[in-house]
């Protein structure tokens, strides 16, 4: 009896040995974990935060990773759709975000990462803002040959007074109707000073042109269709002016609006402990160290060094950077009504001076 | 239940859980219901304040209502625990102005609102909520129609406040608690020392010490004490009238001894055999008088000692009594005597007793009239219905002569042992009465003894009646 008990257990020992190591019972990594899903519905251009996503696929490689890029708006109508409820959303379109979250759309993380991130933000432990993105004037090089080119908003609003002419057709901006980012930005501006209507009936006598992303804003400004641009994200327009050295990016020196991505894991989502390990990742030091160092998207985090922090961002623009608070008051601006009289102004505004 | 072996201080303990537990179950429930509702009355001060700042933003160009959401009503409502916010607005007719969330609103809570604002509680998404909701109307140069306002949140910055509320609360009862229940305890030591102490007293004490005790103790205890020395008194009393007892019957039985002796010694320094019949013959009588002295002696220790009614049973006491004068009419000592039987009552009398001891009794009686009266004295033996309380449910036995009697004073020691009423002139040992008495006690009466007019004594003593025994009969 105790003999076979022997042999069994030698059996036993002989056969772990020779087992690899993704079939041994409690390993590392299994063959069924290996295709859980984690699906991010994200406005936030996979270029731009890819070394993020790479770094986390490299730290999970057992997680397949759907990111699926899309508009603000699209992905707020994404995170609504409750037959197919995504994992994480990603937005920057804070008001909408603060709406799902306010509509119980998200669910709250209890991770240290979360204790310790900073309280202006985060909403409910359900919503963070991982990102710390300046709002900015880009420009053209040759602008600077014609007019003094603008750092401040009333440089702006002198420029567009003063060569009209010149700017006709080729100043662009954020349309506050097809972009959550144009109109969150234009609501936060006019919350801060009434003579932003002063520079939208500016503008609108210039003819601005309106695009629904920072991008198309860019691409213009490269083509050289547009000459000067309001309201991008610094994010995008700085990695796009290290690459093209005609685009000149001026964080404005009166004041900058910031606008941070927001993401939550989804109250339904499919793979929740994915979704969990991937928005702790995003507050995570190494996280933001990798958003710091590798992407353009600002650190949020006071103990992580890069090129790109929050903290380097204030000093050198100074403190007059704005971060648009992550609080109820962002629920104003998702509000039917006063968004229909927001835009109703906009439009009454933008043709004051053409008339 | 608690068993009445249990210590005192567990029953005590045991008590004061249970009142302890039973009102500390009932305090908390009210703190908790007065601690939710403080922090309700705190956060609607939220709700109220989001609401106006609304409220003042509507307006109504051409005569429609409408409203740019003012951003710090939001932040109002949302307040510092970053609560979830709802809020609704409706016109008169029904339709909605704006809204961010379906709110549960029902007609009846419209039409509370209508005439002042509400504060109610409601579940939104599985959630409970707390819902104001108030009508707001406008002076204007046009008619305006009303409008109704609803605002609301979650509960999560209520409940932490009500928890803390109801957290400080539970700890000033829960230390209420812990500072009674030191004070119970001193206080258990302090009132149970008195006991101690009268345990420690009584353990103390000799076995055959019977004073009293003198023990400083509440009032409470006094009582128990005041028991305990009357106990003590009475323990002392029996003892004395055993140990008087002893002496008198030492006593009573020396003399016919010392007779005894007294008359041998002088017989044996005579040589006459006459004077040897007539010493002998006062040895006999004296002899036999102690021998019947000890006899009686016998019998009302006997008395004392054996447990009172056992082997009662029904018994014809007027047969009993005409059984016993039939005997005694033949027997020497009363021939001197008119013994007469007077049953003046419906027979037969039915009695419960044992028939030992009123055979004894009626003899002892009968005897003792006989000793104490001169020749020729009547003495009756009576029964008579006891007419005090009119039911015929007992009857007096009495016996009566027409004797000399005895002085006032001597009456009410006749049934105490060896007591004469101040006769030295019979055969008597003073023991026939007490007898009778010890046997009527047994019987739940006792011996009454009264003077005649003009002279005599008259012994009397009450039984009740029973019903018959059938089995007697057959």
């Amino acid at each position: 009896m105790r003999r076979r008990l022997h042999v069994g257990l030698i059996l036993a020992l002989w056969l772990s040995l020779w087992l690899p190591p993704g079939l041994s019972p409690g390993g590392p990594i299994g063959v069924a974990q290996a295709d859980e899903k984690l699906i991010i519905e994200a406005a936030l251009d996979r270029q731009i935060v890819d070394p993020m996503l790479a770094a986390f696929a490299a730290e999970n490689p057992q997680i397949d990773l759907d990111y699926r890029d899309r508009s603000t708006l699209e992905v707020d109508q994404r995170a609504r759709d409750h037959a197919k409820p995504p994992d994480v959303v990603i937005s920057s379109a804070m008001p909408w975000q603060m709406a799902l979250s306010n509509e119980g759309l998200a669910q709250p993380l209890e991770a240290p990462e979360v204790d310790q991130w900073p309280a202006w933000a985060k909403w409910r432990d359900e919503v963070f803002g991982f990102t710390f993105e300046p709002v900015v004037i880009a420009y053209r090089l040759e602008l600077a040959s014609h007019m003094p080119p603008p750092e401040t908003h009333r440089d702006l609003l002198d420029l567009l007074t003063h060569y009209r002419q010149w700017l006709d057709g080729r100043v662009v901006s954020y349309s506050p109707r097809d972009s959550g980012v144009g109109y969150t930005l234009l609501q936060q501006d006019a919350r801060y000073t009434p003579r932003m209507w002063d520079l939208i009936a500016a503008m609108g006598a210039a003819n601005v042109q309106l695009e629904p992303t920072t991008q198309r804003m860019l691409e213009g400004l490269s083509d050289g269709r547009y000459w000067l641009g309001y309201n991008l994200l610094g994010s995008y327009a700085l990695l796009w002016a290290q690459t093209h050295p005609d685009i000149i990016v001026q964080v404005p020196n009166d004041y900058s609006l910031v606008l941070m991505r927001m993401a939550f894991v989804h109250r339904d989502a499919p793979h929740p402990a994915a979704a969990r390990r991937f928005v702790r990742f995003l507050l995570s030091q190494r996280g933001q160290h990798i958003l710091a160092g590798q992407t353009p998207l600002f650190s949020v985090r006071d103990d992580v060094i890069g090129p790109y922090t929050a903290q380097r961002l204030r000093d050198q623009v100074g403190d007059h950077l704005y971060p648009i608070p992550i609080n109820a008051t962002l629920l104003a601006f998702v509000d039917s009504l006063r968004r229909q009289a927001f835009l109703r102004r906009w439009d009454r505004e933008i043709q004051i001076l053409s008339e | 239940m608690i068993s009445s072996r249990t210590s005192l201080k567990r029953r005590l303990t045991l008590w004061l859980i249970v009142i302890v537990a039973g009102l500390g179950t009932l305090l908390l429930i009210e703190a908790y219901t007065s601690a939710r509702k403080a922090a309700d009355r705190a956060m609607d001060g939220q709700l109220e304040a989001a609401s106006l700042t609304i409220a003042e933003s509507l307006q109504w160009p051409e005569g429609k209502p409408t409203l740019e959401m003012p951003a710090s009503a939001l932040q109002i409502l949302a307040t510092r625990w970053q609560e979830r916010v709802f809020y609704w607005l409706q016109a008169d007719n029904g339709v909605s102005i704006t809204q961010n969330a379906d709110l549960p609103i029902t007609a009846a809570m419209q039409e509370q609102a209508r005439h002042q604002p509400v504060y109610l509680d409601a579940v939104y998404d599985g959630r409970p909520i707390r819902l104001s909701g108030r009508e707001v109307d406008s002076a204007g140069w046009d008619t305006q129609e009303p409008v109704q306002l609803w605002v609301g949140h979650t509960r999560r910055g209520r409940d932490l406040l009500a928890q803390e509320l109801f957290r400080k609360s539970a700890t000033r009862f829960a230390a209420m608690v812990l500072i009674t229940a030191a004070l119970v305890a001193i206080a258990m030591r302090t009132m149970l020392a008195p006991l101690r102490r009268l345990r420690q007293a009584l353990r103390d004490r000799r076995a055959d010490d019977i004073s009293p005790l003198t023990l400083g103790v509440p009032q409470e205890m006094q009582e128990l004490i005041e028991t305990l020395n009357r106990l003590f008194a009475d323990q002392r009393h029996h003892r004395d009238a055993l140990l008087r007892f002893i002496a008198d019957a030492s006593h009573q039985l020396k003399t016919p001894l010392a007779g005894l002796q007294s008359t041998s010694e002088l017989a044996l320094t005579r040589r006459d055999p006459d004077a040897w019949y007539q010493a002998l013959t006062t040895v006999h009588d004296s002899a036999e008088r102690t021998s019947r002295l000890a006899g009686q002696m016998l019998s009302i220790t006997r008395l004392q000692h054996l447990a009172p009614g056992h082997g009662r049973q029904p018994l014809m006491l007027d047969q009993l009594m005409r059984e016993v004068a039939i005997d005694w009419a033949d027997r020497q000592d009363s021939r001197d005597h008119d013994l007469g039987l007077a049953i003046d009552v419906d027979t037969p009398v039915w009695v419960e007793g044992e028939r030992w001891a009123l055979h004894e009794l009626l003899n002892n009686l009968i005897d003792n009239a006989c000793r104490y009266t001169p020749p020729g004295s009547e003495i009756t033996l009576g029964l008579t219905i006891d007419d005090h309380d009119g039911d015929a449910e007992r009857v007096i036995l009495t016996i009566e002569d027409n004797g000399p009697g005895v002085d006032t004073e001597s009456l009410a020691r006749l049934t105490q042992p060896f007591e004469r009423g101040q006769r030295q002139d019979t055969h008597g040992s003073g023991l026939g009465l007490a007898i009778a008495d010890s046997i009527a006690d047994r019987h739940g009466s006792h011996l009454t003894v009264s003077l005649r007019d003009p002279h005599g004594l008259r012994v009397s003593l009450t039984l009740p009646r029973c019903a018959p025994f059938e089995e007697s009969e057959t």
